[in-house]
């Protein structure tokens, strides 16, 4: 996650508590949905930002994980979502986000 | 027992004091862990731990390479650490120099077990896989994961003195080190067993890789310059402005061919730099300091130069494969040669 | 001609012309450009020597 969403995330989390935050995620990846998930989750893996070393523990989910898509309003969800929704591998983000957030 | 001592050598970007913006930044040491020593810390567990991390800006350390050195290694000496550690510097090539210099001269010139790591292709690896061990990583920091443990797991060897393996074995870099062993098999039998997996089609493994050396004969000089026809290729990644042909800042995967037969030299409103790998301001505020068309041209008018060829050669040389760099350089000499150009200035950042 | 000058002695450049900083190697915002049009000039200069020379493996044409 680049440096300044990282700064960002940070700040949101030193004013709100962890609960009542969720991270939504939108990389186009598996790896690059894992990277960004640990990284608000245990730290910046790649210990290049703020978030080096920081454990935020916050929820993360990606755009296009049943959870998020049923949340949301359907006609939005396809609008917005629904062509990189058929482009993407939704399973194996979904696999990786779960495993990010230690399901 | 107390724990061992380690001191951590990293650059300014992976300490979070800036980008391209601050490679400039001059040496500094800092108590404990910054950045990914914090991984690393971790990994070396109750053995050892970090007491200090010496910090360097990427261009400081390669313009003032002596100076640098120097005053890194005064630092380090200061902590008297049991063991060196520097990087990951994946494929960062200021920083795989710098760190694959300060591994060496550790090892060297304090005696302390000193380790790095950065990816194969980092300009730093070449230079200094003879002179210190670097073990492997993947092309970026998206691979920290899996280099922190690669780097720990030989570092703790080093620092407790145990016999380290093959590079295969140890995942570093192969330092062209012959060692001597007894085989089980004689030679004439591992040889003529080669041969038959070879004649068979089977997999094998060659004893002895033939080293790749990749040195090409100079070319005859120039005889008469004053006739000759010139031209400008680039890795600085100088393009048209607004960059058309798209060529990436790093890992380009390909390279532009454009004119400048209108140009008595280039400026900000028409050119503009593309690479990614430092501080972009300079050379977009005046491209005439990677790609030298304003010199040139005069010393065409002056006749000191036969012609300056009307099309330059771009990319960009942050990252981008050796391979990558060969084909296209391959593609485009051809052009050069069919164009009756007799020589090339190449310039680099 | 570049920067780093052990960089392009390990991948094997025959004629090298060390130049003055990464991200500005043939010039020098420190100058006025005139003073920093020279230093480009003298650097070229230097290049087209090597080119004009004979060199035998590798060879480094320091101009400043």
């Amino acid at each position: 996650m680049d440096l300044e969403n990282q700064q960002r995330v940070k700040d949101i989390a030193e004013s709100t508590p962890a609960e009542d935050i969720i991270v939504v995620l939108g990389g186009a990846e598996a790896q690059a949905a894992k990277l960004m998930g640990d990284t608000v989750t245990t730290g910046d893996p790649t210990f290049a930002g703020p978030l080096a070393g920081v454990q935020l523990g916050l929820t993360a989910y990606h755009a296009v994980e049943p959870e998020f898509k049923e949340a949301v309003d359907a006609d939005v969800y396809d609008d917005q979502v629904g062509m990189m929704e058929m482009v993407l591998d939704v399973d194996e983000i979904a696999a990786t986000m779960k495993e990010v957030r230690g399901e | 027992m107390s724990k061992k001592k380690v001191v951590h050598y990293i650059n300014q970007f992976f300490a979070g004091i800036g980008g391209e913006e601050k490679a400039d930044h001059e040496p500094e040491v800092r108590e404990g862990v910054v950045g990914p020593g914090i991984g690393i810390n971790a990994a070396l567990g109750d053995d050892a731990e970090i007491v200090a991390t010496v910090i360097c800006g990427d261009t400081y350390f390669n313009e003032h390479m002596e100076d640098a050195e120097a005053a890194v290694l005064e630092m380090i000496e200061k902590y008297d650490p049991d063991l060196f550690i520097a990087g990951p510097a994946f494929n960062a090539g200021r920083y795989g120099v710098a760190a694959g210099a300060v591994t060496k001269a550790v090892g060297e010139k304090l005696g302390i077990p000193a380790v790095t790591a950065m990816y194969v292709e980092n300009p730093g690896a070449d230079m200094f896989k003879a002179d210190a061990y670097i073990v492997n990583t993947g092309d970026s920091a998206a691979t920290m994961g899996e280099a922190i443990p690669a780097l720990t797991s030989l570092a703790l060897k080093l620092l407790k003195g145990e016999e380290i393996g093959t590079p295969d074995e140890d995942n570093y870099m192969a330092r062209g080190v012959r060692v001597n062993y007894f085989a089980d098999d004689r030679g004439s039998k591992r040889a003529v067993d080669m041969l038959v997996k070879k004649l068979k089609g089977e997999e094998y493994e060659t004893e002895y890789p033939m080293p790749a050396f990749d040195r090409v004969d100079p070319n005859p000089p120039v005889e008469d310059m004053t006739k000759a026809k010139i031209a400008l290729v680039t890795s600085g990644g100088i393009v048209p402005k607004g960059n058309p042909d798209r060529i990436e800042s790093s890992s380009a995967s390909k390279y532009g061919k454009y004119d400048i037969s209108g140009f008595d030299k280039l400026s900000e409103a028409d050119h503009e730099t593309a690479h990614g790998g430092h501080d972009p301001v300079y050379a977009n505020e005046d491209p005439n300091r990677v790609l030298p068309v304003d010199v040139l041209r005069d010393l065409e008018k002056e006749g000191a130069i036969g012609e300056l060829h009307q099309y330059f050669y771009s990319t960009v040389g942050n990252g981008t494969a050796v391979a990558s760099a060969k084909k296209y350089a391959e593609e485009f000499a051809k052009e050069l040669v069919e164009a009756g150009v007799d020589a090339v200035i190449t310039t680099s950042t | 001609m570049c920067t780093i000058v052990p960089i392009s002695l390990t991948v094997g450049a025959n004629r090298i012309v060390p130049t003055i900083a990464i991200p500005h190697p043939l010039g020098n915002p420190n100058l006025d450009p005139v003073e920093e049009k020279a230093l480009r000039r003298k650097l070229v200069e230097k290049a087209l020597e090597a080119l004009s020379t004979d060199v035998d493996g590798q060879e480094v044409f320091e101009a400043v």
